[in-house]
């Protein structure tokens, strides 16, 4: 039987999820025995990670609040993916910076991708036992095409004393206007996305950016939740599987057997 | 932490609804099959109805601007002008009539492409600030690529640089093709990290 006819997209699509949920679950239960936060910091550090938990208790001290701008990809299809990652970012800066003088701002392009970040910010307060300092104009959609979104934060990023600004979503090129409107008032930018235009602009405009995948590691880096940490973990073990299949690949064609 | 009940019964809903979808790609059965269309129907109905509150949040957000006067005021005012005559444009014009067209195309694009052009500024200006700011051998690498890409791709008359363009068009071809493609394999390990979180309801965004 010829090989890749056997191997469609749809069977390796499956083969690949099943493959992830089973780590998944693995690193899941293996964490309840010990956290390996440590363990993944020494492993493999990533700068803006420590940068921005360092930030969120300098927030606190200054009295001056952070600026979240979570992306205008919406739900919708793939881009979904770091629109929900950034949201359970949300949800660990919003539980730590939320009893300070300022409260997180949050933006967005995209109603649907608000209407979540409104129900993680009422959680935030919720678990952090400080519901009463909740306020509905805190979350905000700035514009509903990319550059309007950029234009409508770009205000609220320089309306208000800020400690940092953190760009995490789908974004486009116009990431640059945000993160050049941070460096404006001398914030401090971390930036990250999942779109390769963006991550090269963020590269060059911000303080700290988040290349390929270090995104979808942020909850396990701003310890969120065990389920994070096992996904890091999943994710690594799945990332060698491919580079492998990549090399095995390369060498039947190279012997002729593909 | 206690979970409330109606948490517990969006945690249903929500794993529930998104394996139907997911199966739905890959077990050929048509009542599964009409289940996952209805699903994704129901979907873009509720996205659409989610711009509309995001217009909804846009408006109340200014609002409260202008009625608390702030400096930048002027420009939620000036926001909420224009949104009250687009929107009476594309009530009587209908939103494809020629008037709404006309805001379209002689109001937004100018403004979204002036954005655009600012951006290539502002790029550049950034870009002197990495080094400034970080000075290390990627830094020099992104600046000497962006720089041999930009000029490369620069038509200069009596400047004949065939070195220089095919320089280009191996960079274009091999290394950033290869570095691009690293990192879509990284992201798309992500995003099925994201959905396999969303899907066991380990990330539940949903449940205020």
């Amino acid at each position: 039987m010829n090989l890749s006819a056997w191997l469609s997209a749809e069977i390796l699509g499956l083969g690949f999820l099943l493959t992830f949920a089973l780590l998944f679950y693995i690193f899941y239960y293996w964490k309840h025995r010990a956290s390996y936060q440590k363990e993944l910091e020494e492993l493999r550090r990533i700068d803006a990670f420590t940068r921005l938990r360092k930030t969120i208790g300098q927030a606190i001290e200054n009295g001056r609040g952070l600026q979240i701008s979570i992306g205008s990809g919406g739900l919708n299809g793939i881009r979904g993916a770091a629109g929900l990652v950034s949201l359970s970012m949300l949800l660990v800066i919003t539980q730590k910076s939320c009893k300070g003088d300022q409260s997180p701002q949050v933006t967005s392009g995209d109603g649907a991708l608000a209407s979540l970040a409104q129900d993680t910010l009422h959680k935030a307060y919720r678990l952090a036992a400080v519901e009463s300092n909740s306020k509905a104009s805190q979350n905000q959609v700035t514009g509903i095409t990319p550059f309007s979104y950029a234009a409508g934060a770009m205000l609220t990023i320089l309306d208000q004393p800020l400690q940092a600004n953190l760009l995490a979503g789908n974004f486009g090129s116009e990431a640059g206007l945000l993160a050049e409107a941070g460096e404006r008032s001398s914030q401090l930018v971390i930036a990250g996305s999942d779109g390769l235009p963006a991550q090269s602009v963020m590269l060059a405009t911000a303080d700290d950016a988040l290349i390929g995948e270090e995104l979808f590691a942020g909850g396990a880096y701003l310890s969120a939740e065990p389920s994070h940490e096992a996904s890091v973990k999943a994710q690594d073990i799945l990332r060698w599987i491919i580079i492998l299949i990549i090399l095995a690949g390369v060498i039947l064609k190279l012997a002729g057997a593909l | 932490m206690r979970r409330r009940p109606f948490s517990v019964f969006l945690l249903v809903i929500a794993i529930a609804s998104g394996l139907v979808v997911l199966l739905g790609y890959w077990i050929n059965l048509p009542a599964l099959a009409t289940l996952r269309d209805l699903f994704v129907r129901w979907a873009a109905i509720l996205a659409g109805m989610a711009v509309l509150v995001g217009i909804l949040n846009l408006l109340y957000v200014h609002w409260l601007k202008v009625s608390q006067p702030k400096p930048g005021g002027a420009y939620s005012l000036a926001l909420l002008i224009a949104f009250v005559l687009t929107f009476l444009v594309a009530i009587v014009d209908t939103p494809t009539g020629s008037w709404s067209l006309w805001i379209f195309r002689y109001v937004q694009l100018p403004v979204e492409a002036s954005l655009l052009a600012l951006l290539a500024i502002t790029l550049l200006v950034a870009v002197f600030r990495m080094l400034h700011r970080r000075f290390d051998w990627f830094s020099l690498v992104f600046i000497g690529t962006a720089i041999l890409i930009l000029v490369g791709s620069t038509y200069l008359p009596e400047v004949n640089m065939p070195v220089l363009q095919s320089l280009r068009t191996w960079l274009l071809q091999v290394p950033t093709v290869a570095g691009a493609r690293g990192i879509l394999l990284g992201i798309g390990i992500g995003v099925v990290a994201t959905g396999v979180r969303i899907l066991t309801g380990s990330d539940r965004p949903y449940e205020g």
